[in-house]
């Protein structure tokens, strides 16, 4: 008997002590933020910490909501769809029922299923693809527009602007970066440019020599890359280094002061399309001083969805007295707010009803202007 | 303390400061525009000099700390079984406690406990399966996790574009599991030892890889979400029935709906299966089957000359491995709802095979203690956060030192020749 | 030249590229597999941490204000390799030393703990995120014509191939003709009868993990240079493929893990010119499995033999 009891014994502390959840504190609100504060795209979860956090303190410095102060509780999900699928339910089990996050679209469609049926409302800063949002879901939003927008804006660029000869289209398979990708391409095709190559490459490779070698074969001038900054970063420097200079253009998931890290000289002159430059808009001034104090960068393209994010539930919060995810979700479809990417508006799948993308030029030093 | 003992300190506490310099001490900064480095703070060369200094006594006095752990008794969990003649009449009680205790204890804990049971659970299952393999037949299986992910993507394929049931798809997961294992083995399992692990390895990467790149059928990196769970006898434990004409679990009942009932529900699956699986793997151990793969283990020349089939016994130890996993992989794709390639990567197989090492090799109770072990101690050490997988891979480390025979090594009722 | 063989010929010399640090990797794996027939999963790790180190110490003398890269480049190899042997020794010393005569899975399993150790010990000294370093070494050489399609070799590329070049000269040298090598080899034919013949066979196998890890920290040093972005991840899967290659060729042969890293690198780039490039692993891992197949000790490894 002595050993199963053993056994019983050290499974049942050790479950009690794992599962030990901090209990809920009436006086403060927890809203979860979901994103990667590790991995290869974890600079991506910086731009939306520091805009959560951002917005929180200002929320809180203003009295907080209903005489509730807000506490940002940060999860990792590395960006991976098998970690989102984890950290939302420790979300689900810590007692959480709002969430900012998740960041990368193939982390978000996975963990949109949990929050969805455990009652937890959800908007996301950053993940663009389409089908998260088509499954009908009552309780999932996001504050930035849809790869099909910004895919088709990529497309119109390539036609209209750059008409180059011999077009590429490069992805890295995931949801996001192939959603895109597949947009492109067939915009492209729609126009009659049919692009000469389609291919996928691996997350996470360090190689792109033979895939170089094979765009060159192929006297590819413009390459389009869905996907994000490690890869792109790569391949455009080891284009240069092996002489191959075709114009590059991705998504705003490459839009992050590291690409020029990687690639140096090679990121001159990159286009991408982006969310428009919040911190440009006057309205955000406070706020972009506020954040640059604090020695954080206010530019990166998520920061200021991801404070909208905030108030988008704040302020619902604030105006139905209620913190019941459904009632949120219910209210925050019927009304418009007033946010630092100006005024929101939802339809009934959870999308922005107008949201606008901008091609930028990307530098060498990490910066961006408009392309021309 | 002779000399050679002081100057073999120095030398460890020189290796530790040469170790930790460059990697703790100075650390690379790509905040700026420029690749540049910092050193680290004042308080972490505190701990560094600490670490040293550990180092340097442990070495100093290390004949004094060896004298003080040997007196600990290492805890032998063998013996503290009862006799083997009192152990057959309380066997049937025992396990009789142990069912009815895992059916009434879910009620009683938190949703997340009843939540990492069951992924215990899941491990368990998986690890008897592998036990089969490399425990009772020998061979080393390094791309386990490749029937894991056979069992989760058949599940999740056939519901997703055929909208089976999980009752049907189990039994199609493990088959379809045991044909991968068939398909795989019958040509590799002439290669010996190594060679066999290092063929399986490659083998639990391709199907990765393959899930991977075959992304208009599983997804590709994305995977596959919104996986079915599983039903009590049509009933499901949604907030909302998903499909038409089902009616959820607690309309049913009349009650509130709670997410904690499906979670138990799950936990109860999986203690069923488990249960199904140590019935199933004890009778077959009793079987001829079964002893003729712990005499292949032993010696493989001797059993071909007794006129057994080497590779028909290799093959149904490979085959019924794999089932195992496919069974686990097909309910761990149910309680997830959700898969990708990401879950099935190498790391898994070598903890699955931690697993059974610890365990004892070969031995069922001490690879389920094992399983409980290995998926606990990473919960347990949550709590110092990004310390966790450090910790683990030292106590994986450790553990060998520590105890190389297992937790509870393999018995077998034997008679010994007494001189 | 047609354009299609100058094609070829570019994929040949990237294959060849990223060939020669494969093999440089699967010595480390293939020596000591040799010598006390174990897999050491944590050689991964040790490669990455030469590339670590390599970056740490450019950064740190371009910091410092040095600009001659030569000089940057040497010290930063010394460094490295000095390094990683001492990670490569220290990791045999605590993990494996203790295990010897225990069954052959137990290092097996204190190796992959070893390796999971490693990688969470830089995730938590050097962060988890890219680190990513200009490029250092420019420029090429082009020929062809460029109407047809331009080969490009660049001076990084000559590098790397001069580099794994000496290196392999030297250990060749060294194995063949030292009394260190011959010792070296003396073990891997038997190591009980080296011990009996009065040679510290503890010595030698430190010895092994310590040219393993010296290797693993040049062809970290030229890889990080090379590709400019080093993670504290990129070993396992670089210790994946060096493994591979030291099987393909033979596992326990010197030459057989360098020509099987060579071969596995052309592979892969061959099946990235003419297939969609992410199916370069596939085919990677499956030549592995129809050469075992077929040679089941690998291309240039001594055929076991079953003794009763």
């Amino acid at each position: 008997m002595k050993k199963i009891t053993k056994k019983l014994m050290t499974l049942s502390t050790a479950i009690a002590l794992a599962g030990a959840v901090s209990a809920a504190n009436a006086e403060t609100l927890k809203i979860g933020l979901a994103g990667p504060a590790t991995g290869p795209v974890a600079q991506y979860g910086d731009m939306q910490k520091i805009g959560v956090m951002a917005a929180i303190e200002d929320i809180n410095k203003a009295g907080g909501i209903n005489g509730m102060q807000l506490e940002g509780v940060i999860y990792d999900d590395a960006c991976d769809p098998k970690q989102a699928v984890a950290v939302a339910n420790k979300i689900v089990n810590d007692g959480i029922q709002h969430v900012v996050g998740h960041l990368c679209s193939s982390s978000t469609e996975p963990a949109t299923d949990i929050y969805e049926e455990e009652g937890v409302l959800m908007i996301t800063a950053a993940s663009t693809s389409p089908s998260i949002t088509e499954k009908g879901l009552q309780l999932v939003f996001r504050t930035i527009g849809l790869d099909s927008l910004q895919g088709t804006l990529a497309a119109d660029y390539i036609i209209n602007k750059e008409k180059p000869a011999r077009i590429a289209v490069v992805h890295d398979k995931q949801q996001y970066g192939e959603g895109l990708a597949t947009t492109v391409k067939g915009q492209l095709e729609a126009a009659g440019m049919k692009p000469a190559m389609f291919e996928g490459v691996t997350p996470g490779d360090k190689d792109f020599s033979a895939l170089i070698a094979k765009l060159k074969k192929n006297n590819i001038d413009f390459v389009y890359y869905g996907g994000y900054h490690p890869e792109l970063g790569l391949i455009l420097r080891q284009s240069k280094e092996k002489g191959f200079g075709a114009q590059f253009m991705g998504p705003e998931g490459i839009v992050n002061a590291d690409l020029a890290k990687i690639a140096g000289e090679a990121s001159e002159g990159v286009l991408a399309t982006a969310p428009k430059s919040f911190d440009q808009n006057p309205v955000n001034q406070a706020r972009v001083d506020a954040i640059k104090a604090k020695g954080e960068d206010p530019t990166g393209p998520f920061v200021f969805t991801a404070y909208a994010a905030v108030q988008v539930m704040a302020d619902s919060i604030k105006a139905t007295g209620e913190t019941d995810p459904f009632k949120l979700a219910d209210h925050i479809r019927e009304t418009s707010f007033d946010t630092s990417i100006g005024k929101v508006k939802y339809d009934a799948k959870g999308d922005l009803t107008e949201s606008t993308f901008l091609v930028y030029e990307l530098h060498k030093d990490g910066s961006k202007t408009p392309a021309k | 303390m002779s000399n050679s003992k002081f100057y073999n300190a120095i030398f460890a506490a020189g290796i530790t400061l040469i170790l930790a310099c460059l990697m703790i001490g100075i650390k690379l900064d790509n905040e700026g525009a420029q690749l540049a480095v910092k050193g680290a703070t004042a308080e972490q060369w505190g701990w560094i000099g600490l670490g040293i200094a550990i180092v340097f006594f442990s070495q100093l006095f290390s004949s004094q700390i060896d004298a003080m752990f040997g007196k600990i008794p290492k805890p032998n969990l063998g013996a503290m079984l009862p006799e083997e003649r009192k152990m057959a009449t309380l066997k049937p009680w025992l396990i009789a406690a142990v069912v009815v205790i895992m059916l009434i204890w879910p009620f009683m804990v938190s949703r997340g406990s009843v939540d990492l049971a069951t992924l215990t659970l899941i491990y368990i299952m998986l690890g008897l399966g592998l036990n089969i393999v490399v425990g009772l037949a020998g061979l080393l299986d390094l791309g386990f996790v490749a029937f894991y992910a056979v069992g989760a993507y058949t599940y999740a394929l056939l519901s997703e574009y055929f909208g089976l049931s999980f009752w049907a798809c189990l039994p199609i997961s493990a088959g379809m599991a045991a044909l991968f294992g068939f398909i795989l083995g019958f040509p590799v399992l002439r290669l010996r030892g190594d060679y066999l692990a290092i063929v399986t390895l490659g083998f639990g990467e391709i199907i990765r890889i393959l899930l991977n790149n075959w992304s208009a059928v599983t997804g590709g990196p994305s995977g596959i979400s919104g996986i079915a769970k599983p039903t009590l006898f049509g009933l499901e434990f949604t907030r909302r029935a998903k499909e038409e004409g089902n009616v959820p679990f607690h309309e049913f009942l009349g009650i509130d709906y709670s997410s904690s009932y499906k979670v138990i529900f799950l936990y109860l699956i999986a203690v069923l299966l488990v249960l199904f699986v140590i019935y199933v793997i004890n009778r077959l151990m009793r079987m001829p089957i079964g002893r003729a793969w712990e005499a292949l283990r032993d010696d493989e020349i001797a059993c071909r000359s007794l006129g057994l089939n080497r590779t028909a016994i290799k093959l149904s130890a490979f085959t019924l491995g794999a089932s195992t996993a496919g069974f686990a992989g097909s309910f761990f794709a149910a309680r997830q709802g959700f898969i990708s390639p990401e879950s099935f990567i190498f790391i898994e197989s070598a903890i699955i095979l931690a697993i059974v090492v610890l365990g004892g090799m070969g031995s069922q109770v001490g690879v389920i203690l094992a399983a409980i072990v290995m998926t606990i101690l990473p919960e347990l050490a949550r709590e110092f956060s990004e310390y966790r997988m450090l910790l683990f891979g030292l106590l994986m480390v450790l553990m060998m030192r520590w105890r190389p025979e297992g937790l509870v090594p393999m018995k077998r009722p034997h008679l010994e020749l007494k001189q | 030249m047609s354009e299609l063989s100058l094609y070829l010929l570019q994929q040949l010399i990237n294959g060849l590229t990223i060939g020669s640090t494969y093999a440089l990797i699967a010595i480390g794996y293939t020596m000591v597999y040799g010598i006390i027939g174990m897999i050491n999963f944590a050689h991964g790790e040790i490669y990455m941490i030469g590339s670590y180190v390599t970056f740490i110490v450019i950064a740190g003398l371009m910091g410092m204000g040095l600009v001659s890269l030569p000089v940057i480049l040497i010290i930063a190899l010394v460094v490295a390799v000095v390094i990683a042997s001492t990670y490569g020794w220290t990791v045999e010393r605590v993990a494996y030393r203790p295990l010897r005569g225990s069954n052959r899975l137990i290092p097996l399993i204190s190796a992959i703990g070893m390796s999971i150790f490693l990688q969470n010990f830089v995730v938590l000294s050097q962060g988890s995120r890219d680190v990513a370093l200009p490029p250092q070494v420019t420029g090429g050489w082009n020929f062809g014509d460029p109407s047809v399609f331009e080969v490009s070799i660049s001076y990084m590329q000559l590098l790397i191939w001069a580099a794994t070049l000496i290196t392999m000269i030297g250990l060749t040298l060294f194995i063949s003709r030292s009394r260190m090598g011959r010792a070296c080899r003396a073990c891997s034919e038997d190591l009980g009868m080296t011990n009996l013949l009065g040679i510290d066979t503890n010595r030698i196998i430190a010895l092994t993990f310590i040219i393993g890890a010296a290797l693993a920290a040049i062809a970290g040093l030229l890889l990080s240079l090379y590709y400019g972005v080093v993670n504290p991840f990129v070993g396992f899967i670089a210790g994946l493929k060096a493994f591979t290659a030291a099987v393909l060729g033979g596992i326990g042969s010197i030459p057989g893990a360098m020509l099987g890293g060579l071969i596995l690198g052309v592979t892969e780039a061959m099946t990235a010119a003419f297939f969609p490039s992410e199916y370069k692993d596939v085919v990677a891992f499956s030549l592995l499995v129809l050469i075992l197949l077929f040679r089941p000790s690998g291309l240039l490894g001594k055929p076991e033999v079953e003794k009763v």
